[in-house]
């Protein structure tokens, strides 16, 4: 196991295994004490961590929150309506007032890719990616693995179908670099205009075709189609998507037995997935919630202690 | 006033078939013939053995934000930097403000341009008002008033109809149309070109075709008008195929690369530096390739600098946010150096037909050449000359250079106009 000495989190695709397993471990360790055993979580007190969040999030938002006091941290939450950055305030002064004011981390969120990169390059501090554009979504990535890693003890060898909106998710991406580096086999699916060939490139499967990318599948990972990205070229409509794509009951004969259902949420019932998969045993939907408050205290507890720990 | 003498130089003039080591003097902003043993007049010598003599450089297209100062670049700081890098002649683009778009403003320019350039600027028009594609410009009023071109560069008249009319009666005038050929629904959210990179990155695609679809229109255009447009910044291989198809058939158009395309990787862009960030954006190798192989066989016919400044702040930022334009004055003919005669074999006459006698041919202006009698527009380069692009050896006021702090060999060493030494390498 490779020893963590990253200051940052800025995308899956830059880690090693080893410190894709490092985060794991200690996640592992953090979410024993979520279920009851005494495990020390000290590890933030008195530190100030600044969740900076340029876009709406729901989940992501509130496990960083979570995870950052169950650290003993301060956590300050700034939302976009809130903050300067509606005054015309840029994200690099944002960032500097924001580090003048004592953060120790922050963790951010904006619809720019790229731009956790940009804002590591201006401050000091730890900067932990919640999710840049189309870009990364690390500690998503790192929560869908140990979801699937609790499941199966391993992952070499599995077949993984990510299903929906390609081109425009980061959860995509950063899943892509995480899970083959883990040893899966990853397969894009979905419809041409959100899932391009070129994906063939980053070293996936792409496929077209809804039964050729379930029927192997260990597991499928659905997305949301993100319409708020979208220009209309890219489908006709969302009933168009459900009728081709969609996962219902009918397909669900077209996975193999067992196989798991992942979604990173926001689910938008009857659209990518029928309700009642939604909320079947094939589905590990809340099981991901779950583990992304252990994940995420691993995450910023490794960032904000880069080298130490080795005890954990 | 004393008489000049340039000793011992590889003097490159292709109008006159010169690539020869010989002497040069001029006068009162003039080349002569002299004679130092039949004449008394006060003799300047500069000693330029080892080093290429060149005519004066000519941009077909230069952006300079603002002429009256407070943005990145000025008229003043702007013709510095262009002199730095060779050039004594420079084609300013209408995106400037206020915008060069009615008279009024051409011969405010103008008279900014008369007391603050050190080298010729020639202005290009808007081709629409404010550019905004809608309603054309008063071109024949602009021409009177001294515009030698007519573009909506930066930006790209997106409706047919306006755009072949305005070609249409820009013909009218003798003005050539100059178009970064560029298809807005099909690039609007493009930041990078539409590749694997741009995927992997989560950048929005802005894909070969967006450019390919402008220049087969342009084409069209060009043939059923019968005129003259000129393509500027070309980056995909398709479209040099295109326009060696259209050139077969003689139809009048023509086309430019930037330097900066001709020499930078896609992967420039990986760790998201807006100082990569190009309109278009930079392509893969074998766009890169076609460029150059464009430029030999002469289906390009120049190279731009395309120098579009930004002040340090507007372009810290993210990189999707960040306006896209780097500049190009200072390092151009350093890097066509590098890339073309070093790398591709060009000759030296090649390279100044492409940088200087094809770019006046466009603009229907006067060859720069060094013939007795012609104007002493000349240019020195030291190709073994060892600089970094830094704070010290730039001129611009404009940061925004993908070459910044980069090492170079070769470099623009004396800039003379009419005569005049406007730039000393110290």
């Amino acid at each position: 196991m490779s020893k963590w000495n990253r200051k940052h989190l800025i995308g899956i695709e830059e880690l090693t295994t080893g410190e894709i397993k490092r985060i794991l471990k200690l996640a592992k360790v953090f979410k024993k004490g979520i279920d009851g055993d005494p495990v020390r979580t000290d590890y933030l007190k008195g530190k100030r961590i600044v969740n900076l969040f340029m876009e709406p999030s729901t989940r992501t938002r509130i496990a960083f929150e979570i995870a950052a006091k169950s650290l003993q941290a301060d956590v300050i939450s700034v939302a976009e309506q809130s903050s300067s950055l509606t005054k015309g305030e840029t994200l690099r002064d944002t960032a500097m007032n924001i580090q003048a004011l004592g953060a120790d981390a922050i963790v951010l969120r904006h619809s720019s890719p790229g731009s956790p990169l940009f804002l590591s390059r201006i401050v000091d501090v730890p900067i932990v990616n919640a999710g840049d554009g189309a870009h990364e979504h690390p500690s998503q990535a790192l929560l869908d693995l140990y979801t699937l890693q609790e499941r199966w003890g391993n992952l070499d060898g599995k077949k993984i179908t990510i299903l929906g909106d390609i081109l425009f998710s980061r959860v995509a991406r950063s899943n892509f670099w995480a899970l083959s580096k883990m040893g899966a086999q990853v397969t894009f699916a979905g419809p041409s205009t959100l899932v391009p060939k070129q994906f063939e490139s980053m070293g996936a499967r792409v496929c077209h075709d809804l039964k050729d990318g379930l029927e192997d599948a260990d597991a499928v990972m659905l997305l949301r189609i993100q319409h708020e990205r979208q220009s209309s070229s890219h489908f006709p409509s969302l009933s168009e998507y459900t009728n081709i794509f969609g996962l219902n009951k009918d397909r669900k004969g077209w996975l193999k037995e067992g196989a798991l259902i992942l979604h990173p949420g926001p689910v938008n019932r009857g659209i990518e997935l029928d309700s009642e998969l939604t909320d079947s045993s094939q589905s590990v939907i809340l099981e991901q919630v779950a583990n992304g408050i252990a994940v995420r205290m691993a995450i910023l507890c490794l960032c904000t202690n880069p080298g130490s720990l080795s005890n954990l | 006033m004393s008489v000049t003498y340039l000793k011992g130089g590889r003097v490159i003039d292709p109008v006159n078939n010169t690539d020869e080591i010989k002497d040069l003097y001029f006068e009162n902003g003039k080349i002569i013939k002299f004679s130092q043993e039949d004449s008394t007049k006060k003799v300047k010598e500069v000693n330029v053995e080892d080093k290429i003599v060149l005519p004066g450089l000519v941009d077909l297209r230069s952006h300079l934000k603002n002429i009256s100062g407070g943005q990145a670049e000025n008229i003043s700081t702007g013709t510095k930097a262009a002199a730095a890098g060779g050039y004594t002649t420079i084609l300013l683009m209408p995106d400037i403000y206020p915008r060069a778009d009615n008279p009024g403003t051409i011969q405010y320019i103008q008279d900014r341009i008369l007391k603050h350039a050190s080298i010729k600027v020639l202005l290009c028009g808007c081709l629409t008002k404010e550019a905004e594609g809608k309603t054309l410009a008063p071109l024949g009023s602009l021409k009177e008033n001294g515009v030698v071109a007519i573009s909506d560069s930066p930006s790209t008249t997106q409706n047919n109809q306006i755009f072949s009319k305005g070609v249409e009666y820009a013909s009218m005038f003798k003005l050539p149309v100059i178009e970064i050929p560029r298809d807005y629904s099909l690039s609007d959210k493009g930041t990078a070109h539409d590749g694997p990179l741009a995927l992997k990155l989560g950048l929005g695609g802005y894909p070969r075709i967006a450019e390919e679809l402008f220049v087969q229109r342009a084409i069209s255009i060009s043939k059923s008008v019968d005129t003259n447009i000129h393509l500027s910044s070309i980056s995909s291989y398709g479209s040099v195929e295109m326009i060696k198809e259209a050139k077969k058939r003689d139809v009048k158009i023509t086309a430019d690369v930037t330097g900066h395309h001709l020499n930078l990787s896609e992967r420039s862009i990986n760790d998201y530096n807006p100082n990569f960030k190009t309109t278009p954006p930079i392509r893969e190798e074998k766009d890169r390739i076609a460029l150059i192989n464009g430029l030999k066989d002469g289906t390009i016919d120049s190279v731009c600098t395309a120098h579009q400044p930004f002040q340090e702040h507007e372009k810290n930022v993210e990189f999707d946010l960040a306006p896209a334009g780097v500049t190009g004055f200072e390092t151009t003919l350093s890097i066509c150096f590098e890339t073309l005669v070093k790398k591709n074999s060009f000759s030296w006459s090649k390279l100044i037909n492409i940088m200087s006698t094809n770019p006046s041919t466009i603009l229907g202006q006067k060859k720069e050449q060094l013939a007795i009698g012609s104007n002493a527009n000349i240019t020195i380069f030291d190709p073994k000359l060892v600089w970094y692009y830094d704070k010290q050896n730039r001129k611009s006021e404009a940061t925004n250079s993908p070459y910044k702090n980069r090492k170079f060999i070769g470099k623009i060493i004396n800039t003379f106009f009419k005569g005049k030494e406007i730039y000393t390498f110290k």
